[in-house]
């Protein structure tokens, strides 16, 4: 298991980071959620042992950290945000050259090249210089180059940035694969659907700090119990208002324009009973969307301001 | 592992244009160029360089001794035209005149040899003259005594005195192979005569010529504008190789690649010491590649290969040390001013003092001497002092600032190299 107790991280007179408690069991896949500039990579830069926290300490396998870096070095892989490798060396050469710093030598170095580059699919780019790669494909060897030593914990720092959607795609089915094999996954990003896809647990951090952390279910719950149901329909009428609340007298009905917004419990199933209603009043439904809380608007809820701002 | 992380530095440094054109095309343009512009000045200024001072004092005169040579050939019977054919046939073969007026004052002796004629002098002073390479004294009675041994079989053998200063062996060498040459030819007369044919003057001034250019070769040889120049130019471009190699460190950095190798477990001073080999590999092929320029396309002939050998990979290491350094200040300022300062100023400096573009010995004695002091001026004249025919001794004079420099650079990397990371 790999801990973080009370991490601060100090520059100069500056508290990038503080009060960081964090916890990654075993074949775990956690999120770390925040905006640009929340101290993510600060965070991560500590757990990876590549950065000395000002003061906390990090645990692994019941060794600190800080004290014997190299416990947690042999098994950590680390996918950095940057594109860490060599634009003059071909892929294969890049793949060799970590797979060699890491001790890999002979059948063994050229086996594990051949299956990293089967896994991130560039088997037939290997020996193309890596500088006329496209984004996407540089994310995709960035991820490789952490694998070489067959990790069993990987740290991924935003991978997916500025890449297009099907790179995106492809590198998000190689994670989840990856878990799905057991890999213990630490997984940054802003993006939160990538960490919904990904990740069992979540920790959410604002300014230096965790503000919130659990399932993604338990995180949606701190918005709301409620669902809110949105319906467009032809010749909505406020008697059709008045019966949708005598049906759900728990409910909010709100009316904007051709919109009706219902909120309520998110126990009850009313989508049968309210296209039922709308039959008998001769009122047709033309969309109907059950709008469930998102860790946006959980990030949203916790700090006043959108993930992305 | 060492040798992965060297590898891999070489190949970025050959997969790259600008290091390849900075370490190699430039230095080769530039010696190409200046070998041929500046070649007939540096020519000239090497003959000049070799020139020996000679004060020829003559204390003897044709007036002075006619008198007492006339009575001595009368002593021994010669009377009217008898005598004077003698004394003729003497004044067109006196070999003091043929010394001062047809070798010392040949155009191609007196390139080598600067006369100063002076009646009297006193020898006590003009030793302690150190610009004065040699003292020719003919004392008062020689031509007497050269007729009578000449002509008269008498013992009295034409005697001279020469003095040469201990300062330049060279120089003293070239005076010494001149009055040799003058000694045999007019002895070669003696023998003429004796054997009685007609002497006739046997001192060429071209047998002069030869000997002196065999005492050069025996001793210092010229240094031809190409070769000063090959020189200058291998012993500067090869500081710009610290530059791309902390630039290439610096890269890793800020591309997160050197965080996979701390990752990977690489000890920073692991990182230091592929740094200083690298850069010492790379000195080494670089000045290779120019001295074999120099030798097969420029037609330089190398040689003292053991004291070169010695000199360029005591310099290599200097580079390794210097890259290392460089590596380390900028891994520490996270920026490339280092890099920047050091080509932009440092090298600049450096070359001129240590003469890549000329020799500033010219200029001033003490810059030359200052320039002695940086790596690259004592590894230049190190280099050229071997060219010049000196012993392989000459370079151990220099040795010692080259390896105070690598020694200081290697102390600052090992002190202030990040131990654990630089990740901010």
């Amino acid at each position: 298991m790999l801990q973080a107790i009370n991490l601060h991280k100090k520059y100069k007179s500056k508290e990038v980071v503080r009060h960081i408690n964090m916890r990654l069991a075993t074949g775990e896949s956690v999120g770390l959620l925040g905006p640009n500039g929340a101290g993510k990579s600060t965070t991560i830069s500590m757990l990876s042992s590549l950065i000395m926290p000002t003061s906390g300490e990090v645990i692994w396998d019941e060794q600190s950290i800080n004290k014997n870096p190299e416990a947690l070095r042999k098994v950590l892989g680390v996918v950095p945000q940057e594109i860490a490798l060599y634009p003059e060396l071909s892929a294969k050469e890049n793949l060799h050259f970590f797979g060699r710093i890491y001790g890999l030598k002979g059948k063994l170095l050229a086996k594990r090249t051949e299956e990293v580059l089967q896994k991130i699919g560039l088997t037939d780019r290997q020996n193309d210089i890596v500088k006329t790669f496209s984004g996407g494909m540089k994310r995709r060897l960035n991820i490789g180059a952490a694998l070489l030593h067959k990790p069993s914990i990987l740290i991924m720092d935003e991978p997916t940035v500025g890449i297009d959607p099907q790179s995106r795609a492809y590198i998000l089915d190689t994670v989840k694969q990856l878990v799905e094999e057991g890999m213990t996954l630490l997984y940054t990003s802003h993006y939160m659907e990538e960490v919904e896809l990904l990740c069992d647990k979540i920790y959410i951090m604002d300014q230096g700090e965790i503000i919130a952390y659990g399932t993604k279910e338990a995180l949606k719950s701190l918005v709301s119990d409620n669902q809110t149901i949105e319906l467009q329909a032809h010749l909505l009428s406020s008697e059709f208002e008045e019966v949708l609340q005598n049906k759900f007298p728990t409910a909010t009905i709100r009316k904007v324009e051709q919109t009706l917004s219902i909120s309520l419990p998110k126990n009850e199933e009313p989508l049968a009973t309210i296209f039922a209603l709308a039959a008998s009043n001769d009122i047709t439904i033309t969309s109907a969307v059950i709008k469930i809380p998102s860790l946006e608007d959980v990030f949203l809820h916790l700090t006043g301001r959108a993930l992305r701002d | 592992m060492l040798s992965s992380l060297i590898g891999k530095q070489m190949k970025m440094l050959l997969r790259n244009k600008q290091p390849l054109i900075i370490l190699l095309v430039m230095p080769v343009v530039l010696i190409t160029i200046l070998s041929t512009a500046l070649a007939s000045v540096m020519n000239n200024e090497e003959e000049m360089a070799i020139q020996a001072r000679l004060v020829l004092v003559d204390e003897s005169s044709w007036e002075q001794e006619e008198a007492s040579i006339r009575s001595f050939l009368a002593k021994q019977g010669l009377n009217g035209p008898a005598l004077d054919g003698v004394i003729n046939e003497f004044k067109r073969n006196d070999p003091i005149y043929i010394l001062e007026n047809s070798i010392l004052v040949s155009e191609d002796v007196s390139n080598y040899i600067v006369l100063e004629k002076k009646q009297t002098v006193v020898l006590k002073e003009m030793r302690k003259d150190k610009e004065i390479d040699g003292i020719l004294t003919i004392p008062s009675n020689f031509r007497s005594n050269y007729i009578k041994s000449a002509y008269f079989e008498d013992n009295q053998t034409p005697e001279l005195e020469l003095l040469l200063s201990q300062e330049n062996e060279i120089r003293a060498s070239i005076i010494q192979s001149i009055i040799d040459s003058w000694q045999t030819g007019y002895t070669k007369s003696l023998a003429l005569s004796k054997a009685g044919i007609a002497p006739s003057v046997v001192i060429q001034s071209n047998q002069a010529v030869e000997k002196i250019e065999q005492v050069l070769e025996e001793g210092e040889r010229k240094i031809p504008a190409s070769m000063y120049y090959t020189v200058g130019m291998l012993v500067m471009f090869a500081l710009y190789t610290p530059a791309f190699l902390s630039g290439f460190a610096l890269q890793e950095v800020q591309w997160k690649v050197y965080d996979r190798l701390i990752l990977a477990g690489i000890p920073a001073t692991l990182y230091a010491c592929s740094i200083f080999l690298t850069g010492t590999a790379v000195a080494v092929i670089q000045q290779a590649i120019l001295l074999l320029f120099g030798r097969f396309v420029l037609g330089i002939d190398w040689i003292g290969l053991d004291a070169m050998l010695v000199i360029v990979l005591s310099y290599s290491l200097f580079v390794g040390g210097l890259s290392a350094f460089l590596t380390t200040i900028q891994l520490r300022t996270k920026s490339e001013g280092a890099s920047t300062v050091f080509t932009g100023f440092v090298v600049s400096v450096f070359s001129f003092l240590g003469g890549s573009f000329f020799n500033i010995g010219d200029v001033s004695s003490l810059l030359a001497n200052i320039g002695n002091f940086t790596p690259n001026g004592a590894t230049m004249t190190a280099i050229l002092s071997i060219q010049k025919g000196r012993e392989l001794e000459v370079i151990w004079s220099h040795l010692p600032v080259l390896y105070a420099w690598l020694g200081l650079c290697v102390l600052l990397a090992i002190i202030l190299f990040p131990k654990r990371g630089v990740t901010s």
